[in-house]
């Protein structure tokens, strides 16, 4: 299935995935703007402008998105990532103007009310409480602090707490202002409907608004990585964990297709999907290197695909009574094996199939599909996801040692671990 | 398009496929009547996870190489009532992967190495689970709200005694006389026709054994209502979950519990609850409630993730929404609202294959009826609204419930 591509005359991007016999439409509409567009003392503020806009503006009450795709029966949410904020609904096919008109006042009309704003913090701080529960959030928190230094990829994406304490209405408003506009913005239509009558309707909701001026482009760039860094959580907990994390090029080099190889040979596949997958993948290097040798419970590797240099990082739950430099230097050892050695014929097989077969389970439904393409147009380009399955498939175990020993070198290692209940003196 | 197609074997297995050639994909999703509720205490738990790590043919690694070989993937989870098994693949692989899967489900062989790592997998979970201020208060919920005799009362992962004290004779019998092919059911959905199933699909399942499916679980009876603490020093942020006894997914009062816990916790941002929780006080991330219709029982549970300085606050306004139920019940324009959502829901949840394959299960396995995918809307709009409301009183009555909290919660005076 083809994707059809067209720019309206305000900048907007529009994708459209026509599947005839689909029993839903789903519309994505995702910014490019993330934390990475954040500075010190705001962080955190890209995300609560995407809590700020299912609270109404415009045509919309507050409750509205929720009350009218909720009487729908409809999927929304909305997600911020360090490269951009994506929104979404998915409705029946009837109801693709009800979708589009959401998007639009979501887009410029937004209310911002200061006590709604205000109600907001106690949520967020929430959110981010609750992520501090978690010792896999603290630990890859401090792996992102850790091995960037100047980019703001050093900072997480909710925000770090005394900012989310301080930040004021009129910060968050401006932001929003500036960000949100056609010219900044992808809008993804998959599902049941003709193209030119969706192009219609689009025209008809998105048409009139007006291009933003954009701020100029980020121009940070992280200094190079001069030795292995280090970093220890000490925090009552039941498990110790370890990550890893190389700094690798952004999703756009030409070096992601080895990378993604080199990922599945590492750790398996999973596709591309951010939010995790159901199917554990035990035909892998670390999984036989750790789990098999019962040295850790779980273990996975992932090539965070980001509009800037970024990381591929190795997550592992040491096993109880193990001691978890163990489990790093095995880990390590298996990338070690990587950089001396390509991978063999069969490895390379199943890494390749295990790719193109989960390009198919992937864009398994519009949803699934609207996801994957406007994340890709908004980090990079939609064509980037088809040609990266297709570059895939062209990739030789050369090409895997090679980006292995250009990346995953020593130099390039940031090691953070939690070592569970056992307080610093 | 047409309509499912449903297969039912000599052995009493049943198949279900609906199909949809417009992605060169299959998802399928199956049960075997092997649940936690079935045998000692954290056998199931082995037995599911040990399914697919070794055959009598092939090693472990072997069939995780042949699995992904293929491109394919498959899991075996552990339930109360039933052992899931949930996988994609695609037309080309699909031979292969039903035979790996029959092969697994027919002669698995419970390596001893694969079930020391397995016992390693499942202690980590259970002091994972322990560390999670959300899962350990809803773990001790359901031991406040089940019997003790009740199987439900018991985490299905087991606890650290059953955990490190399960042998391998023990799963084997487990699966001798659980993991029979009466009662398994599979549904299909994707880029595979009626020929194929009948020729690939159902030719491999037939080869297995029919054995004898588990009798019923039996009903709780209602506990009396409890409540605890679980302290979690080091912690941010409390949970707090409150709950009951509710109904099971065929109770003649389902529908009606149903659209009403839609109604209080979950439609939209989270109904009422979340409304005025999250959205009206912003107190929490996330407030809602949530029904757990299964075969035999279900319950009902209310949660919340709340800063400790908030908990009391937020426990009050729980309450006090569920409260308001008797007060001021739903409107005619919530109904109506509710019933809407239920019917579209439904339309757009079949929007995946992984969604179509694991709403033909469950439409089986509840024993809801071939037709029951045209029939719904008609079941859903013809609920009565008086009902709705008086059953929203009478599950969701404040007093009947058991709660608990976790996290930084020591010393705090807390009542619900």
């Amino acid at each position: 299935m083809k994707t059809i591509a067209e720019t309206l005359d305000n900048g907007l991007t529009v994708l459209l995935r026509p599947m005839p016999h689909a029993p839903a439409v789903s519309v994505w509409v995702g910014y490019k703007v993330g934390s990475r567009n954040e500075r010190p003392g705001i962080t955190g503020a890209t995300h609560w402008v995407e809590h700020m806009l299912f609270k109404g503006g415009g045509r919309l009450k507050k409750g509205d998105i929720d009350a009218i795709v909720g009487r729908l029966g409809g999927k929304f949410n909305g997600f911020t990532d360090t490269d951009f904020t994506i929104y979404f609904e998915t409705l029946a096919p009837d109801q693709l103007d009800t979708a589009l008109m959401i998007e639009a006042e979501r887009m410029r009309n937004a209310a911002f009310d200061p006590q709604e704003t205000e109600a907001e913090r106690g949520v967020i701080i929430s959110e981010r409480e609750g992520a501090e529960n978690s010792p896999k959030y603290l630990l890859s928190e401090e792996l992102s602090a850790l091995a960037f230094h100047a980019h703001p990829y050093h900072w997480p994406v909710i925000g770090w707490k005394s900012d989310l304490q301080r930040i004021q209405r009129d910060e968050l408003y401006a932001y929003y202002l500036q960000h949100y506009a056609p010219n900044n913005a992808v809008l993804a239509l998959a599902g049941r409907f003709d193209p030119e009558d969706a192009m219609r309707r689009v025209r008809g909701h998105f048409g009139a608004f007006r291009p933003e001026t954009q701020p100029a482009p980020l121009t940070i760039r992280e200094p190079p990585q001069e030795g292995e860094r280090r970093s220890v959580i000490r925090r009552p907990g039941t498990q110790d964990h370890v990550m890893i994390g190389y700094r690798v090029p952004e999703l756009a080099h030409a070096d992601t297709a080895p990378l993604l190889v080199l990922q599945a040979v590492l750790g398996g596949w999973r596709g591309f999907s951010p939010f995790g997958s159901p199917f554990v993948s035990r035909s892998n290097r670390l999984y036989r290197g750790l789990v098999d040798r019962k040295l850790a419970t779980d273990v996975s590797a992932q090539h965070r695909l980001q509009a800037d240099p970024s990381l591929l990082t190795i997550e592992a739950t040491v096993r109880e009574g193990v001691d978890p430099a163990k489990v790093e230097r095995a880990a390590i050892a298996e990338v070690e094996r990587l950089r001396e050695k390509p991978p063999a014929a069969a490895e390379m097989v199943r890494a390749l199939r295990q790719i193109r077969a989960w390009g198919a389970y992937d864009l398994d439904g519009p949803t699934a599909q609207c996801l994957l393409y406007t994340w890709f147009e908004v980090v990079a380009s939609h064509t980037l996801l088809d040609t990266l399955l297709t570059r895939s498939q062209g990739v030789t175990a050369k090409d895997v040692r090679r980006v292995a020993e250009a990346y995953l070198g020593e130099g390039n290692r940031s090691v953070c671990t939690f070592l569970a209940g056992r307080t610093a003196s | 398009m047409s309509g499912p197609v449903r297969l039912a074997l000599g052995n009493r297995c049943v198949l279900l496929l609906h199909e949809d050639h417009s992605s060169p994909m299959i998802a399928f999703r199956g049960s075997v009547r092997a649940g936690a509720a079935f045998g000692r205490p954290g056998v199931a738990e082995f037995a599911s996870r040990l399914l697919l790590r070794g055959t009598r043919r092939r090693t472990a690694s072997q069939l995780a190489d042949a699995i992904e070989d293929a491109g394919a993937a498959v899991s075996c989870a552990n339930g109360m009532e039933s052992a899931t098994i949930e996988g994609r693949c695609t037309r080309e692989s699909l031979r292969p992967i039903m035979r790996i899967l029959v092969e697994s489900l027919s002669e698995p062989a419970f390596p001893p190495a694969e079930l020391e790592k397995v016992r390693g997998e499942i202690l980590g979970d259970i002091r994972e689970q322990q560390d999670d201020t959300r899962r350990a208060a809803a773990r001790r919920l359901f031991e406040i709200v089940y019997p003790a005799t009740h199987p439900f009362h018991r985490d299905p992962k087991g606890d650290a005694g059953t955990a490190a004290g399960t042998q391998r004779p023990v799963v084997r019998a487990f699966h001798e006389a659980f993991y029979g092919a009466a009662g398994m059911i599979f549904g299909f959905s994707g880029d595979l026709d009626v020929d194929t199933l009948q020729s690939t699909v159902a030719g491999a399942f037939e080869t297995l054994e029919a054995g004898q499916e588990p009798a019923p679980v039996p009903l709780p009876k209602a506990t009396r209502r409890g409540s605890a603490v679980v302290p979690m020093p080091h912690k941010s942020q409390a949970d707090f979950v409150a709950g009951r006894i509710a109904v099971s997914r065929t109770h003649p009062d389902y529908y009606a519990v149903n659209l009403a816990n839609i109604l209080l916790g979950r439609i939209g941002l989270y109904g009422r609850m979340g409304a005025k929780v999250r959205d009206e006080l912003g107190l929490a991330y996330y407030s809602f409630s949530t029904l757990d219709a299964r075969r035999a029982a279900g319950h009902w549970t209310v949660s919340a993730g709340v800063n400790p300085k908030n908990l009391a606050k937020a426990v009050s306004a729980i309450r006090a929404e569920m409260e308001r139920l008797k007060r001021e019940p739903f409107s005619d324009a919530e109904i109506r609202d509710g019933k809407t959502h239920l019917v579209g829901a439904l339309q757009v949840a079949l929007e995946r294959n992984a969604e179509y394959a694991s709403a033909l299960h469950d439409i089986e396995y509840f024993g809801l009826g071939a037709d029951f995918l045209a029939r719904y809307p008609r079941i859903v709009r013809s609920l009565d609204a008086d009902d709705v409301r008086r059953k929203a009183v009478e599950y969701f009555d404040p007093d009947e419930c058991s709660w608990v909290a976790s996290g930084p919660v020591k010393g705090m005076k807390l009542a619900f």
